[in-house]
């Protein structure tokens, strides 16, 4: 018997209420799994790898939320980042050290380091040297300069794959994970002080060599070790010899990190759990501390390739492409938001757009674009029901990206007849014409100088201006036309902020235009006088989606911790109702939720709502309905169904949730009032996964 | 005396005889009388012969093998002459100024095997060995090359030691099929559908689906 878990393609148009809902499950989004994790101390961020070469930058202040994203490449890999003060390097298997450019989002150069592939990278705790571990064995120590490194020297050239690395606090030596042994090098004369020999795993080949995946280098001259026959292992790096020998795993152990304070260690295993190893000593009080194994933690299904351990929580990522952070309990005296676990399976950016006017949508994945046409359904139909799709959903366009380079940020106008995306070095603009039921893509060869690439894209309501954010958070205003593309004018803001936009959104009058950037700025133009309007005093969270209300023009604010808060333009000042929820506060039900709010939108046939959607839930907000009371249930659309009309009225509250779709990707309302929901299981990510460990469980 | 030891011995095998009669002879002649008288002279051509014949063995040894070296070096020779191009494109060639990049040694192995293969082509075109003509063009190696390569291996390696021989992997079906088996919610195995199914075929599927459902009496008809 054969049970179809996948849904089949298409959409099923249901009647839900007032709405007729487009549900879309064509999108076959697949992340890239996690690499490689550096923890920056002074700036609370974390720098996440992939193996298709982006790197993306979180915050974890203030809730959990994806800052900045770094688009990969075809043959970029990352295999290790490592922080120096504000600076970001990777290193990959195509031999070269990238520095990222944190501003632009883009590699501010690349440096080859002649030694093959490199495996590792790790700064000094001083800070002003970086050693790289390569492929033909040698460790390369690089001068950090002001603008640049510089190759300083070479340590002694051992025979085997130099994989992991780590520097002793103080600088002067540094420990070196190899094939079948460790070795610890003296930095100042470069040569290897001692050998420590790895045993090989009990059942392996004999020519199968023992990898040592991951080191680190404690203040107390110990070596913490794990390798590829699932063992976390404890050397006197004075003596050389092996203190003692825990058995994690019958896979490898693929990831180490270590804690400021070098009282707890985490490893990171094939299986996808995550070992805690603590500095305790066996009796209560004595002295004679040593590393116990404490707590495990599986909250993966496939390896955990990257760690870091923050000063209360557990970061992990590995090929199952989910970004845990676990927090430690014993670091949070209440039980709160900040000590619940938080997953980010889906990115904190959008990758649909919607031609409202058209019924097309644009889906971005990293080296092409697909455009589709929504299927239609017959018009009758009761609340509730699926409706028979009457013209199935068509793929109309795929268009691939020009280069290598992964697609930053893309585009579809409302009328449907323009279509632009952007790169990191180059922005392409083109325009669609539909002849019956054929579609001719042209592209638009001259464009303005200053279009050369743009972090966030984005059309006016009636497709004539095209708005592109590029560096220094200024945005360019181009026009579109017949005749081509001519730059307009280009805004920047009052106080020169030098971070990068991440969402732009354009009144529907075409008056307005608000820009939010990873400062958590928000930024408001004139585009009838082209001057700055104002700004949105500061949050302290980032802003996770934005709109301004069709009619009353107010500016709709969703930030990363949850808070929503609406600003109106004209009045340049918080509305009465935005108000109101900062005085009575969030229900806490609203608070808890943990994955952003990623796209705010209004219903045409009624002013007073607000769709927000998040991962799991779609809401829509209701300004003319009082407030949810604490106590009072959150949830109660089900509730209020079941009571007859008279009490519905005493219980409603604004917020009305539906948790029928998920996970989303996008909701977005149509111009004909229909709402598109696309959706992305997560089962089908799973399926597409590469393989797991093979665990042997009783009885099945 | 042969007289004597013939009649005492009788008649019997007559070569054996002889032979021990020799033999008997000689030692008989060695017991009872004294030594042969070898002259000063000979013995001392004998022994310097000798020796001459032992300087004369080793000196032709040794020459029979410088023989075969000097021999073994021109055949390297003339094969090394055959591998490179011709003097005159060896000319054309220095004379372009030599670009300082890193190329490893093992690019320039690459780029000579390249040289050896056009070379039979240009044998017979000697006077215009400057124009490169049929089947021949000359690129310049890119570092990328070299450089991909080393990085295909090291991805090699990294596959290899996580899905390759050995390591005990399963597919993300038993993985999901366990989680149903195991969860609070037990369920049966998770079984991908086919999408490559025709839609004969599908339809086939969801009517034998139905009939299994309603055998079992899960719903209603």
């Amino acid at each position: 018997m054969v049970f179809s878990d996948k849904p089949k393609k298409g959409t099923i148009r249901r009647i839900m209420g007032e709405f007729k809902v487009h549900r879309v499950r064509f999108f076959d989004y697949m992340p890239s799994g996690i690499r490689a994790i550096a923890f920056n101390r002074q700036t609370e961020r974390i720098a996440v790898g992939r193996v298709d070469g982006s790197v993306e930058i979180f915050t974890l202040l203030y809730n959990l939320f994806q800052e900045k994203v770094i688009p990969g490449k075809e043959q970029r890999s990352i295999e290790a980042l490592c922080w120096v003060g504000e600076r970001l390097f990777s290193v990959g298997l195509s031999g070269e050290i990238i520095e990222f450019d944190l501003h632009n989002l883009r590699p501010r150069y690349t440096i080859d380091a002649y030694g093959g592939p490199i495996w590792t990278i790790t700064a000094n705790p001083q800070g002003t040297h970086l050693a790289v571990g390569c492929e033909d064995g040698t460790v390369k120590l690089f001068e950090v300069l002001e603008d640049k490194i510089q190759f300083e020297r070479n340590l002694d050239r051992k025979k085997g794959r130099i994989l992991s690395l780590s520097w002793h606090p103080s600088g002067t030596k540094i420990v070196a994970g190899m094939m079948d042994m460790i070795r610890v090098f003296d930095v100042k004369t470069g040569h290897a002080i001692h050998r420590l020999l790895v045993d090989k795993a009990a059942g392996a080949p004999r020519d199968q060599e023992c990898v040592v995946w991951s080191v680190v280098y404690l203040a107390n001259d110990t070596v913490i070790s794990g390798d590829s026959s699932g063992k976390v292992k404890v050397w006197d790096a004075l003596t050389g010899t092996l203190i003692k020998n825990h058995d994690v795993t019958k896979w490898d152990v693929l990831a180490l990190s270590l804690s400021q304070d070098e009282t707890s260690l985490v490893a990171g295993t094939s299986e996808g759990t995550v070992v805690q190893f603590q500095f305790l000593s066996s009796v209560l009080g004595k002295e004679d501390k040593e590393w116990v194994r404490t707590r495990t933690f599986k909250n993966h299904t496939h390896d955990v390739r990257a760690l870091a351990e923050v000063d209360t929580a557990i970061i992990s990522g590995g090929l199952d492409t989910q970004l845990v952070v676990r927090p430690l309990l014993e670091k949070h005296d209440i039980k709160s938001q900040a000590s619940a676990l938080r997953k980010v399976q889906f990115p904190h950016r959008r990758l649909v757009s919607c031609a409202k006017k058209a019924q097309l949508l644009l889906f971005q994945y990293p080296s092409h674009l697909e455009v589709w046409r929504l299927g239609e359904g017959e018009e009758e139909g009761t609340p509730g029901e699926k409706v028979p799709v009457r013209r199935i959903p068509e793929k109309l366009l795929q268009l691939k990206a020009k280069g290598d380079e992964h697609i930053c940020c893309s585009a579809v106008s409302p009328c449907g007849e323009w279509l632009v995306y952007s790169t990191t070095s180059s922005l392409r603009l083109y325009k669609l014409q539909y002849e019956n039921n054929n579609i001719s893509i042209t592209k638009v060869s001259k464009l303005p100088k200053v279009l050369r690439w743009a972090h966030q894209l984005c059309f006016s309501a009636d497709s004539s201006r095209l708005f592109a954010a590029s560096g220094r958070s200024s945005v360019h205003m181009v026009s579109l036309g017949p005749e081509g593309c001519k730059h307009k004018h280009t805004f920047k803001p009052k106080n020169g902020s030098t971070q990068p936009i991440h969402l732009l959104t354009v009144s529907e009058n075409g008056l307005w235009l608000a820009t939010a950037n990873s400062d958590c700025e928000v930024h408001i133009y004139s585009l009838s006088t082209l001057k700055s309007h104002c700004t949105v005093p500061v949050y302290r969270s980032g802003v996770t989606a934005m709109a301004i209300h069709p009619t009353k023009n107010n500016l709709f604010i969703a930030h990363a911790d949850q808070q929503v808060f609406e600003f109106s333009i004209e009045l340049e000042q918080y509305t009465d109702w935005s108000r109101k929820v900062q005085r009575e506060g969030l229900h806490f039900k609203w608070l808890e939720r943990d994955t952003p709010i990623m796209n705010v939108t209004f219903n045409p046939r009624n002013p007073d709502h607000i769709i927000l959607h998040d991962m799991y839930m779609f809401c829509v907000l209701d300004q003319s309905l009082p407030l949810p009371d604490k106590k009072s249930q959150f949830f109660n659309q089900l509730t209020l169904k079941s009571l007859p009309e008279q009490e519905r009225k005493t219980h409603c509250h604004a917020f009305k949730v539906c948790k029928l779709f998920q996970p989303l990707m996008c909701v977005d309302v149509l111009e004909d009032h229909s709402l598109v929901v696309v959706e992305r299981s997560l089962l089908d990510i799973v399926a597409k996964l590469p393989a797991p460990v093979k665990q042997k469980k009783f009885a099945t | 005396m042969a007289e004597t030891s013939e009649t005492q011995r009788g008649s019997g095998n007559p070569s054996s005889e002889v032979m021990i009669e020799n033999n008997t002879l000689r030692f008989d002649s060695s017991d009872d009388e004294a030594p042969e008288e070898v002259n000063f002279e000979d013995s001392k051509r004998s022994a310097l012969q000798s020796v001459k014949d032992a300087l004369e063995a080793g000196r032709r040894e040794k020459k029979t093998l410088k023989e075969k070296r000097r021999r073994k070096q021109e055949f390297f020779l003339e094969q090394k002459k055959r591998r490179l191009l011709p003097e005159d494109v060896l000319e054309e060639i220095d004379a372009t100024p030599i670009r300082h990049d890193a190329i490893p040694c093992s690019a320039e192995n690459e780029v000579e095997k390249g040289k050896a293969m056009d070379l039979s082509d240009l044998k017979p075109i000697k006077e215009q060995a400057r124009s490169l003509q049929a089947n021949c063009s000359v690129t310049t190696v890119k570092h990328q090359i070299t450089a991909s390569t080393h990085q295909k291996e090291a991805m090699d390696f990294v596959q290899s030691r996580f899905y390759g021989q050995g390591t005990r992997r399963a597919t993300n079906n038993e993985l999901l099929s366990l989680n149903n088996k195991k969860g609070v919610n037990k369920g049966a195995a998770f079984q991908f559908a086919n999408t490559k199914l025709s839609t004969v075929e599908r339809e086939k599927a969801e009517k034998s689906n139905k009939r299994w459902l309603h055998k079992k009496k899960l719903i209603s008809t």
